[in-house]
């Protein structure tokens, strides 16, 4: 499998906000190691939009990006963390929140996203599948105790 | 005793209205809220690591033809005369059809929310307050062909791409099987990165809604939905009886990656605990018009 995969995916149509920073130096680089994204991310958690695409560093798992995120989008706040802890069958697990409210994600076989508000495709990274569910939420929120499995 | 099925739009105002009363009955009563939950809790995706039974997996077909014959018998007991009824898409494509008519299941949410506001399970009558869902609204949405990023439903040459496969289904028995069948009618793109749906998925996401996340069941064409797809499972039988009509015959084995997380076609499928292979076959209890 190549981790780089899913870093080419086109981005889902229902992204129509601004354009993520990619963090990338134009020779691909990443700008940011992992360990200053986190603390600016730790800056920015209490303020708003931090849109951070980092390469994944360590483990090359197809489908992620950052080791988390956490950015305003259609005025939304959606934050996501991936956990250590290894899910059913050693899969990384992602704890993803819009506005505070878990949002549960579903896994492909392919590494990509699926999310309880949007059954029937597959986003490449949580964060576009965290972006598609706030596209498809409009003014509501999600319910508190809907889980998954 | 064997009933019939047949196109929803060869139906008349009397059989709409004793469908939509049998339908408002079971709400009425919690039990389609079960149905709706039972939906819910048996998505597993196929990158998850659990026994996949109802999506991304072989037994799409026959999970979803007991699901529907179960939902069948309930309304039965609502009004023994009723039988779901199939929307066929590659025909009844627009807003405009009897299908979502005001008599029938409604038309379109509207723009501001996407709330249902006609017909029977618009939530001003009161009769359809959703409560198992994933958003908080309590009233019914549909989003038709998702403007803010286009689809169409799906066309007869794609679903003829689906009923041409001459396999039930093929490895890796999930939502990556190029070939076979049942994947390319429950429409998951096969190339990694490939974001194109098709046929089955393609169908939930042109409704949208409530018909594009978990708590699709909430919207009552998600029924005739299926009972298409249940109806394009037996044409394709039909079409092509000397070939196996479930794979794989076997269980995986140990140190397959699907090892324990699909149903063979000897197994027993929960959650009504039936042998799987009573599903392959449906004329001994209803049949299509």
């Amino acid at each position: 499998m190549n981790s780089r995969v899913s870093l080419t995916y086109p981005r889902p149509a229902e992204s129509v906000a601004a354009p993520a920073a990619t963090g990338r130096a134009p020779d691909g680089r990443p700008l940011l190691t992992r360990r200053s994204a986190t603390l600016i991310l730790l800056g920015a958690a209490s303020t708003t939009a931090a849109v951070l695409q980092l390469r994944p560093s360590g483990t090359d798992e197809p489908g992620t990006g950052p080791e988390s995120f956490d950015e305003t989008y259609l005025g939304r706040r959606i934050t996501g963390v991936r956990s250590s802890d290894a899910a059913a069958g050693g899969v990384p697990a992602w704890q993803v929140a819009v506005d505070g409210r878990p949002l549960h994600l579903m896994r492909r076989a392919d590494g990509s996203y699926l999310s309880m508000v949007d059954h029937y495709a597959s986003y490449p990274t949580p964060l576009d599948a965290a972006r598609g569910a706030v596209a498809e939420l409009g003014d509501q929120q999600l319910r508190p105790h809907v889980g998954g499995m | 005793m064997v009933h019939t099925r047949q196109n929803q739009n060869t139906f008349s105002t009397a059989q709409k209205r004793r469908f939509v009363d049998a339908v408002l009955a079971l709400k009425r009563s919690g039990r389609y809220d079960e149905f709706v939950r039972t939906h819910i809790d048996f998505y597993v995706g196929d990158g998850d690591g659990a026994l996949r039974v109802a999506h991304m997996t072989p037994s799409f077909f026959p999970w979803h033809r007991k699901f529907l014959l179960e939902f069948e018998r309930a309304l039965q007991k609502k009004d023994p005369g009723v039988t779901v009824p199939y929307w066929d898409w590659t025909v009844d494509r627009t807003p405009a059809v009897s299908l979502w008519g005001e008599d029938f299941l409604g038309g379109n949410g509207r723009r501001s929310d996407r709330q249902v506001t006609t017909g029977p399970f618009a939530r001003r009558h009161g009769n359809w307050t959703v409560t198992e869902a994933v958003t908080d609204g309590d009233f019914l949405m549909r989003d038709f062909g998702r403007p803010q990023a286009p689809v169409d439903l799906p066309s007869k040459a794609e679903l003829a791409g689906a009923m041409d496969e001459t396999q039930y289904d093929a490895k890796p028995w999930n939502s990556l099987s190029a070939g076979g069948f049942r994947n390319k009618l429950e429409g998951w793109p096969s190339r990694r990165g490939d974001r194109t749906w098709f046929n089955h998925n393609r169908v939930h996401r042109w409704v949208s809604g409530h018909m594009l996340g978990a708590g699709s069941v909430n919207d009552p064409v998600f029924w005739l939905h299926h009972a298409f797809v249940d109806l394009c499972w037996s044409r394709w039988r039909r079409r092509h009886p000397d070939v196996d009509p479930y794979l794989p015959l076997e269980r995986p084995g140990l140190g397959d990656p699907q090892h324990g997380r699909v149903l063979a076609a000897g197994d027993v499928m929960p959650p009504w605990n039936i042998p799987l292979r009573d599903m392959l076959e449906h004329t001994s209890l209803y049949r299509y018009e």
